[in-house]
C-alpha cells in the first residue's frame, strides 16, 4: 500500500457549510493507506498548496488525494503543486466533494457521508495510480472560423494581425451576416454599413484571412493544436477569380421569381445574385434551383452577357481538407418562425412585419430605397405598433423561454428612426418589461419616450383584426387595466432570437455541446466564456445566446486572443492519459479503431506462433499523438485488451467497489 | 442415401482431391439417431462418412478460428444461420475468408430431440430422415411419417435466415419459408410484464445459472483469444455461487454480442438449466433495429454494425431538449 496523504478542503463555507469538516477528516484518517490527513479553508490558495507541498516531503507521501472542487477547477492547480514537491503529478487525485456533494445536498448528515465515501473511492484509485508522463505535440498555427458575421469578422482580424493565418468559412455567398442586414444601429445610431463593410473589405484584403464563402463543414477530425477540417465549398457557378463584379449577369437574368434572403423576401431576385451590393466576395452565384439552364437546358443568357467568361455551369461541389490549430465558432443566429403566432396575422397581412423586415423597409440600400411605406399599398403608414417579446420569455411550447436581450433596445431603435424623420407618425410599442441594461441603452431607450415621444405601452396584444386598409391591435394596458383598440397602418413583431437550425449537428461534428435552447455552451459561464468544453474550440457573437453587436465584438476579440494564446505556443504538452494495447488479449476486431472519435487507433500485423506454426494476426496499436484519453474504446473492447492510463479499468472498478463498500 | 450427401461427399471429394482445400470441416454420424457431431478431416477416404441430417444442428464455422492457425484452406459446411456467423468472424477479423471455401447448405430446420424423445417416439428409433417438411421416423418394427415442423427445434421455428448468405458451392435448392414471420412475440410478452415482474423473472433464470460456460462456448461470436471471465487479473469474474455473480455473468454476455448477435440460439439450445438466453439477445436486436433501423446483423459484411459506428444524426436518448425532464 502506498503512503497516501489526503487534504479536506472547506472552499470557505461552500463545502464547509454543508459537509462536517472534523467527522470526515476523522473517517478519512482510518482509511487503509492514509498517514496524514489536512484540512484547510482554501487549499487552492497559496496557503493551501504550500500544505500539500510540504507534507508530501515531510510524509514522504507517494499519493495525494485532494478532497475540494471539481476536477475541472483545480486538478491542474494540485498536479503543478505535487510536481514542485517531485511527485509525479499523475499520482494526485481529486475527490470532489463540492459540485457533487456539499452543492447538491442539503442534509448535512448525508453529505458528510457522501464526501467521506468519494474520498473513499479516491484512495482506492489512487492505490492503483501510476507515475505517468507526458509528451509534446505540435500545433498546426492556423486558425479556423466558422461564420462570417460581424463575430467572425473580428475574431478573423483580431488573429490575423496577431501574424497567423486564419480561414473564415461562409455558408452563404457573403460575409456580412445579419449585421449587414440592419439600418441604424443602437445605442448610437451610426449606420450598420458604414461600420461594417469597412471591416468586410479588410477581411477580404488581408494577407493572413482565406474566405471560403458558399461553403460549410464537412467533417472535423482531429484535436486542439492539431484539427483536420473538410469544407465544402458549393458549387457557385461563377469563376471567383475571372468575376469582375460588373452585374450584367445579375440584371439580365430572366428568372426573377426567387425571393431575395438578405432582404427578407420583401424583393425578388434573379437566379444568379450577389446578396446585396457591398457583398464581399462581390461575385455571384448561381441558385441552381431557381435558374433556367439547369432546369430546362436553355437559356443561359448570364454566360452569353459576362464579359470575363466567368460562368460555369459545370461547376461541382469541391471538398477541400486542411489543418488548424484551433476554432473558433461563430455562426450566429436566427429569429423564430412566426407561423405559430396567428393571432398576428404574419402570415396574411402584408403590413405586419419582422424586425428584421423593418430593418431592410428602413434600410436606404433596401427594396423601397429607404422611403419609409406599406407593403401593402405604398403609402406611408400614420399609425406603426411595435409588439416586444413575440416568442421570447415565453414559456408555451411555440416560444422561448429565454429573453432575447437584444429587442428592447431595437425597438426604441426602430420606434426612434420612425420619429426622427416623420414626426407626425403615431408609434405604439406594447412590452412586458423593458430591460436595457448597458452602457448608455437606459439613456437611449428613454429618449424614445422622453424626446420622440413614443407610446409605451405595458401589456400584451390578444389580436389583430385586419379591417378595411386598417389593422385593429387589440390590447391591453396592464397599468391601467383597460382594452385598446389601436388602428395601425402597420405591426412590427420583435421576434425572438433564436440558435441556428443546423446549430445542433454542427456541435456533433466539433464535439461541442449545445444548451437546452440549441445555443453552443461555454465551458464556464463566468470564467471560461468564450471556451468550448472541447480544447482549442471558442465561441463569439451569437451562437452562444442573444448578443448585441457590442458584445458580439467583445467577445470575437476575447476568443481571438485565446487563439493567439494558443497558436503562440510551439509545442501542446499532451495528456499521458491515453490508451494502451495488451497484445496478447487483443482479438484484433477492431471496435476500438470504429469507435475512436480522433482515429488514433490502427491495425497492426502481428507474427505469432502456435505450436510450431508461424500465422499472422492483427491487433490494435494506438497512436499516443491522437490518442485523447477519451475511453471510449476500452468499453468496445470485450476481452479489455485495451486500458486507459490513469482510469483503468480496475481503477474505476476498484472506485465503484470503494462506494459500494 | 440422402440427395444432399451425397453431393456433400463429391464436393468434399473433389476439393479435397484437387487442393483446393486442405482439410474439410463437416459432420459425422454417431450412434445413436440424433448424434451428428463435428469432424475435421483431411483424408480423402474419410469423405464417405461425412453426412447431412436434421441433427447437424452445430455451427462449424467457430472452428474455423482454431483451425486457420495451422495455416490450411478449409472447406466448411455452413447451414443459414452458421453463415451468419461466418460473416461476423470476418467482420470481427477472426477469421481469413481468403482462406475458406464455403459449402452452403439450405436448411429445412432441425429436429429437437426432447421433443421425439416427448412424443414417444425415440423407442425403437433407428433412423430420421428429413426432406422439407416430411419427416420420416425409421424404427425397429417400421415407419412412420410426418409432415409438419412439430419438432422442430423452437429456434428453428423462428429462423429468419434459413439459406446461407455466402457461400462458394450451394449444395441444394434454396428453403422457401412462407409462414408469417413472427419474429419478436417472446420478447414482446416479457416488455408487457411490470418491471417487479422482469426483474423477478430474469432473477430467477439467472439464478439457475452453474456457471458452466456452456452458453459461451458454444456462441460463435464468443470467440476472444482470451475471454475476459478466464482472465483472472481483469477482475471480473469470480468463483463465487453469488446471484449477482451469475447476472454479471449473462450481463456482460449479452452485452458483448450485442450488435453481433446473429440469433443462431445456440446458447439457449446448449444451457444446462434451460435459461432462455436468446430472449435476452432478441430484445438488444430489437432495441437496435428499433433505434438505427433495420439491422440484421451480418447478412451483408459491408454493412457497418450500429453498435460500433457514430452517425451525426444517430438516435440519442440522452439529449435533453429531446425527452425526458419536466414538460
Ligand atoms: C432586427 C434586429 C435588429 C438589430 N439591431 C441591432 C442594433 O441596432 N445594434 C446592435 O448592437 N445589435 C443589433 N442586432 C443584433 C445583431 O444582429 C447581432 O448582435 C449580430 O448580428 C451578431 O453577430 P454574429 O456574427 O454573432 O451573428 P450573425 O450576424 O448571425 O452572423 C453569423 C454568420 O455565420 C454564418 N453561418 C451560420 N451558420 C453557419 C455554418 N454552419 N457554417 C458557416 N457559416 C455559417 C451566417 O450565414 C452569418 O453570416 C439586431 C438584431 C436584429 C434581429
Ligand atoms: S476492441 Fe479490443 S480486441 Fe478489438 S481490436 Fe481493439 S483492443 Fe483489440
Ligand atoms: S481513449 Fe481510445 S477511443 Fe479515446 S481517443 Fe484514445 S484510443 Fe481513441
Amino acid at each position: 500500500m502506498p503512503r497516501i496523504g489526503a487534504f479536506v478542503c472547506w472552499c470557505g463555507t461552500n463545502i464547509a457549510g454543508t459537509v462536517d469538516i472534523e467527522q470526515v477528516v476523522q473517517a478519512v484518517s482510518e482509511m487503509s493507506g492514509i498517514v496524514y490527513v489536512k484540512d484547510y479553508q482554501y487549499m487552492c490558495s497559496e496557503v493551501g498548496q504550500n500544505l500539500v507541498k510540504t507534507a508530501i516531503k515531510e510524509w514522504q507521501l507517494e499519493r495525494v488525494i485532494i478532497a475540494s472542487c471539481s476536477p475541472r477547477m483545480h486538478e491542474n492547480t494540485f498536479r503543478k503543486a505535487a510536481k514542485a514537491a517531485g511527485l509525479n503529478p499523475y499520482l494526485v487525485e481529486v475527490a470532489n466533494i463540492r459540485e457533487h456533494c456539499s452543492w447538491v445536498h442539503k442534509n448535512k448528515e448525508e453529505a458528510t457521508k457522501k464526501a467521506i465515501a468519494l474520498i473513499r473511492a479516491a484512495v482506492a484509485k489512487a492505490s492503483l495510480n501510476t507515475e505517468l508522463i507526458a509528451k509534446e505535440i505540435d500545433v498546426e498555427n492556423r486558425a479556423l472560423v466558422i461564420g462570417g458575421g460581424i463575430a467572425g469578422i473580428q475574431t478573423a482580424l483580431d488573429i490575423a494581425e496577431a501574424g497567423y493565418q486564419v480561414d473564415v468559412i461562409e455558408k452563404s455567398p457573403s460575409i456580412g451576416g445579419k449585421m449587414a442586414q440592419i439600418d441604424k444601429t443602437f445605442p448610437t445610431l451610426d449606420c450598420s454599413a458604414c461600420i461594417l463593410t469597412p471591416k468586410m473589405v479588410d477581411v477580404a484584403s488581408h494577407p493572413n484571412i482565406n474566405l471560403y464563402t458558399y461553403s460549410e463543414i464537412e467533417s472535423v477530425n482531429g484535436f486542439v493544436g492539431n484539427f483536420e477540417v473538410t469544407i465544402k465549398q458549393k458549387a457557385r457557378s461563377v469563376n471567383l477569380e475571372k468575376c469582375t463584379g460588373c452585374g450584367i449577369c445579375t440584371e439580365k437574368c430572366p428568372s426573377r421569381k426567387s425571393k431575395s434572403e438578405f432582404d427578407e423576401g420583401l424583393r425578388t431576385r434573379g437566379a444568379i445574385y450577389t446578396p446585396f451590393p457591398q457583398a464581399v466576395p462581390n461575385v455571384p452565384v448561381i441558385d441552381r434551383e431557381h435558374c433556367l439552364k439547369f432546369n430546362t437546358g436553355k437559356c443561359g443568357i448570364c454566360e452569353k452577357l459576362c464579359p470575363a467568361g466567368a460562368i460555369e455551369f459545370g461547376q461541382e461541389d469541391v471538398l477541400v481538407t486542411k489543418k488548424y490549430g484551433a476554432v473558433v465558432v461563430a455562426t450566429g443566429f436566427d429569429i423564430i418562425d412566426l407561423d405559430k403566432f396567428g393571432e398576428y396575422q404574419y402570415q396574411n397581412h402584408p403590413d405586419v412585419l419582422t424586425s428584421l423586415e423593418f430593418e431592410r423597409l428602413t434600410n436606404a440600400a433596401g427594396p423601397t430605397a429607404g422611403k419609409f411605406i406599406r407593403p401593402s399599398n405604398n403609402k406611408r403608414p400614420e399609425k406603426v405598433v411595435f409588439i416586444q417579446c413575440v416568442g421570447s420569455r415565453d414559456v408555451s411550447s411555440r416560444g422561448k423561454s429565454y429573453c432575447s436581450k437584444i429587442c428592447c433596445m431595437y425597438t426604441a431603435k426602430q420606434a426612434m428612426l420612425i420619429k426622427d424623420k416623420y414626426p407626425d407618425i403615431e408609434v405604439y410599442v406594447f412590452y412586458i418589461d423593458v430591460r436595457t441594461p448597458g452602457k448608455n441603452f437606459d439613456e437611449f431607450q428613454r429618449r424614445a419616450v422622453e424626446e420622440y415621444g413614443v407610446n409605451y405601452i405595458k401589456g400584451m396584444v390578444g389580436k389583430i383584426f385586419p379591417a378595411g386598409d386598417k389593422l385593429i391591435v387589440h390590447g391591453v394596458d396592464s397599468f391601467t387595466g383597460d382594452t385598446l383598440k389601436i388602428e395601425a397602418d402597420m405591426v412590427v413583431l420583435a421576434a425572438a432570437a433564436q440558435a441556428k437550425p443546423d446549430a445542433e449537428v454542427l456541435g456533433r461534428k466539433l464535439a461541442i455541446s449545445t444548451d437546452t435552447n440549441n445555443f453552443f455552451t461555454e465551458a464556464h459561464p463566468k470564467l471560461r466564456p468564450v471556451e468550448t468544453h472541447s480544447a482549442g474550440i471558442y465561441l463569439a457573437g451569437a451562437c452562444q445566446g442573444p448578443k448585441d453587436i457590442p458584445e458580439t465584438v467583445a467577445q470575437a476579440g476575447a476568443a481571438a486572443a485565446k487563439v493567439i494564446g494558443l497558436l503562440s505556443k510551439r509545442k501542446l504538452v499532451s495528456n499521458p492519459c491515453v490508451s494502451v494495447v495488451n497484445e496478447d488479449l487483443c482479438n484484433g476486431c477492431l471496435s476500438c479503431l470504429k469507435i475512436c472519435p480522433y482515429d488514433a487507433i490502427a491495425a497492426k500485423e502481428l507474427a505469432t506462433n502456435n505450436h510450431g506454426i508461424t500465422s499472422k494476426r492483427i491487433v490494435a496499436k494506438v497512436n499516443e499523438a491522437l490518442c485523447q484519453g477519451c475511453g471510449g474504446c476500452t468499453v468496445a473492447c470485450r476481452p479489455g485488451a485495451i486500458d486507459l492510463k490513469g482510469f483503468t479499468n480496475k481503477q474505476i472498478t476498484a472506485e465503484v467497489d470503494a462506494l459500494c463498500h | 442415401m440422402d440427395k444432399t450427401t451425397v453431393r456433400m461427399q463429391q464436393i468434399a471429394l473433389q476439393t479435397l482431391a484437387n487442393g483446393e482445400v486442405d482439410v474439410i470441416l463437416g459432420w459425422k454420424k454417431g450412434d445413436e439417431w440424433y448424434d451428428s457431431y463435428p469432424v475435421v478431416i483431411n483424408d480423402i477416404n474419410e469423405t464417405a462418412e461425412l453426412i447431412w441430417d436434421a441433427f447437424c444442428v452445430n455451427n462449424l464455422s467457430k472452428y474455423l478460428i482454431t483451425e486457420l492457425k495451422k495455416n490450411l484452406r478449409i472447406g466448411v459446411f455452413l447451414k443459414g444461420c452458421d453463415s451468419l456467423a461466418f460473416n461476423q468472424l470476418v467482420i470481427d477479423n477472426r477469421i481469413d475468408s481468403e482462406r475458406v471455401v464455403i459449402f452452403g447448405l439450405p436448411c429445412p430446420g432441425m429436429i429437437d430431440p426432447q421433443k421425439v424423445k416427448h412424443a414417444g417416439l425415440n423407442k425403437g428409433l433407428l433412423k430420421v430422415e428429413r426432406t422439407g417438411d416430411k419427416i420420416v421416423f425409421i424404427t425397429k418394427e417400421g415407419v412412420k411419417e410426418y409432415i409438419g415442423r412439430s419438432f422442430d427445434y423452437d429456434k428453428c421455428l423462428n429462423c429468419r435466415c434459413p439459406n446461407p448468405v455466402v457461400s462458394k458451392y450451394m449444395l441444394s435448392d434454396a428453403v422457401t419459408r412462407t409462414d408469417e414471420e413472427q419474429y419478436f412475440p417472446d420478447v414482446t410478452e416479457i416488455e408487457k410484464m411490470p418491471l417487479e415482474a422482469r426483474y423477478d423473472y430474469w432473477t430467477k433464470q439467472f439464478s439457475k445459472c452453474i456457471k458452466c460456460y456452456a452458453c459461451r462456448n458454444i456462441c460463435p461470436l464468443c470467440s476472444c483469444e482470451t475471454c475476459v471471465f478466464d482472465n483472472i487479473a481483469a477482475g471480473v469474474s469470480s468463483k463465487a455461487d453469488a446471484d449477482c455473480e451469475q447476472q454479471f455473468f449473462h450481463i456482460i454476455r449479452a452485452y458483448h454480442v450485442a450488435g453481433r448477435c446473429v440469433d443462431c440460439g445456440e446458447c439457449s439450445r446448449v444451457c444446462p438449466v434451460g435459461i432462455p438466453l436468446e430472449k435476452l439477445n432478441r430484445k438488444i436486436i430489437k432495441d437496435i433495429n428499433q433505434l438505427y433501423g433495420d439491422y440484421t446483423a451480418d447478412t451483408d459484411i459491408a454493412k457497418s454494425p450500429p453498435l460500433g459506428t457514430y452517425k451525426v444524426d444517430d438516435f440519442d436518448p440522452f439529449d435533453g431538449s429531446k425527452q425526458g425532464g419536466k414538460k
